[in-house]
């Protein structure tokens, strides 16, 4: 075949495998018909309407919106620190603290859910909210120092040596001089995590009790028993909502440069 | 730089403690648990866990899975980053954002598609009853075959995106000067292509291959309990069977085999481009 041909037909068959599932779960989404099925029989919105109305779809939603916002914030709390000293300090054991951490993110989710309620939650009764926030801030940890670090390390290191030779303290230093220069960096960082936490699955899996759900997990429960279109038109809403997100941040930050 | 060393630690300190208290010691404990057996070090849970047949089909169906999705997305992934690659740049820039696009997509959504694709009444079986191949729907969900289907779409990005990072750093005129030296298609990818993306390659290789090994939802949605892979059947061991030894040993088994495939895919990758 002509490379002439190639490229096009290739394109195509790429784009139709991998945005085209994501097509038909939106047209899916729109059918007025009682069951899942493509194509959609006659259009409406009554499922897109319907999530809205589910009452266990809106607490697992802002659990995770909690979870996604806050564990985030926390990572980026111990992340922006450790991501400073790693590319500022000569630090010691600096491969050792690197490793500890980024391993949440070689490690698959399941595993660490199921540590944490076999180790926390069982012996010591403690609270399946917190232990849920503790774990997602562990997995976004590692994206936070990676992003930070990568935007320290293209901020050149003499501009707050010379803030501090000129008599500002390291700390003042750091939020006058260093932190204006790379929001941007901080940004795509929560961004990045932002969305990792609100998507994952795995370490949540195990780590759910009355009331307390993340949405994955919520929709995962109700596919098993449902086949309706709502979770379609739930996977619908939440795409556009990843999307735009990420849409914005890369219009007004150049996303795609961190990460 | 900076000389002082208690300010570093003070900075680095407490993103070290929390990973290691939240992270790094309950999953040591849990894979302590399957070397344990009434307070002596054993291996019995292994060989007991080897034992089942159960186990061993499921063992080796997620190795192979794992290294299916992994070989296709390399050839699909070579032949999309070149037709990427070679793009002009706007239409480049847009590719590169509709193949990111998926990633930014919860995997329950992307894995729930394939149920509306391939389910009953689900495109492929309308058309295959309504072209009259067969006369009832066939089974499309629960096989392997669907699960491979989902890790593929899901993992591909990863390849694709780091094989056009590659591609880009290989020298413009390399394919050219390999073709006015009379080699043919297949040697100027296999002598120069090859050996100058092998880096790209490795590090899609090892996102794509970890990444079908250790996922769940697909697997869990696609495969249900007809085809186990080791995730889902960890899953099983605790919810239904209570079974935490067997969860230790499958957890040690999944980070055991995903660090196996980052060292030496990366010791590959190293070893070849030195030379």
């Amino acid at each position: 075949m002509s490379i002439r041909l190639f490229s096009p037909v290739v394109l195509f068959l790429l784009l139709v495998f991998l945005i085209g599932p994501f097509l038909i779960i939106i047209a899916a989404s729109l059918s007025a018909g009682d069951t899942l099925a493509f194509p959609p029989q006659g259009l409406s919105l009554r499922w897109v309407m319907k999530v809205f109305t589910i009452e266990s779809f809106r607490d697992s939603f802002a659990m995770s919106m909690f979870l996604a916002v806050f564990g985030t914030l926390a990572a980026l709390v111990l992340g922006i620190p450790a991501a400073y000293a790693l590319s500022r300090y000569r630090l010691p054991a600096a491969e050792t603290v690197r490793t500890i951490v980024s391993l949440p993110i070689i490690v698959p989710g399941i595993i660490v859910g199921l540590a944490l309620l076999r180790y926390l939650v069982v012996p010591f009764g403690f609270n399946i909210t917190l232990t849920l926030f503790f774990a997602h801030a562990a997995l976004v940890l590692p994206y936070a120092v990676r992003v930070v670090s990568a935007s320290l390390d293209n901020l050149r290191s003499d501009i707050e040596e010379a803030a501090v030779l000129l008599g500002s303290s390291r700390l003042g230093a750091f939020f006058r001089v260093v932190m204006p220069n790379i929001r941007g960096g901080i940004l795509a960082a929560f961004i990045l995590g932002f969305v990792t936490s609100f998507n994952q699955v795995p370490v949540s899996l195990f780590l759910s009790g009355p009331g307390v759900r993340t949405l994955p997990i919520d929709m995962l429960g109700y596919m098993e028993t449902t086949y309706d279109p709502s979770i379609a038109a739930l996977s619908a809403l939440l795409a556009f909502l990843s999307i735009g997100i990420v849409f914005l941040a890369e219009r007004f930050l150049g996303f795609s440069r961190y990460v | 730089m900076f000389q002082n060393r208690a300010e570093a630690l003070a900075l680095a300190l407490p993103a070290a403690v929390f990973a290691t208290v939240v992270f790094l010691l309950p999953v040591a404990i849990l894979l302590s648990e399957g070397f344990r057996a009434g307070g002596a070090w054993t291996l019995s849970a292994y060989t007991g866990f080897f034992s089942e047949t159960l186990n061993r089909t499921v063992f080796l169906r997620s190795f192979r899975l794992a290294i299916e999705v992994t070989a296709v997305s390399a050839v699909i992934g070579y032949a999309a980053a070149f037709a990427i690659v070679n793009l002009p740049a706007n239409g480049k820039g847009r590719m590169v954002g509709l193949v990111t696009l998926p990633l930014m997509i919860s995997p329950v959504a992307r894995t729930y598609a394939w149920i509306v694709i391939l389910g009953r009444t689900g495109i492929v079986n309308q058309a295959i009853t309504g072209l009259g191949f067969s006369a009832d729907p066939l089974r499309l969900l629960f096989t392997e075959t669907a699960v491979f289907i989902g890790l593929l779409q899901l993992f591909l990005p990863l390849m694709i995106l780091s094989l056009i990072s590659a591609l880009e750093n290989m020298p413009k005129d390399a394919i050219p000067a390999a073709r006015v030296l009379g080699a043919n298609w297949f040697q100027v990818f296999w002598k120069v292509v090859l050996p100058l993306t092998r880096e790209g390659l490795v590090v899609g290789g090892t996102l794509v291959f970890t990444g079908s090994l250790t996922a769940y939802i697909t697997p869990a949605v696609l495969g249900g309990s007809k085809v186990l892979m080791l995730e889902t059947l960890m899953y099983q061991q605790v919810s239904v069977a209570n079974d935490f030894v067997s969860a230790s040993v499958i957890a040690f088994i999944l980070i055991v085999m995903s660090f196996a495939a980052n060292i030496l895919l990366k010791r590959l990758a190293t070893a070849r481009s030195r030379r």
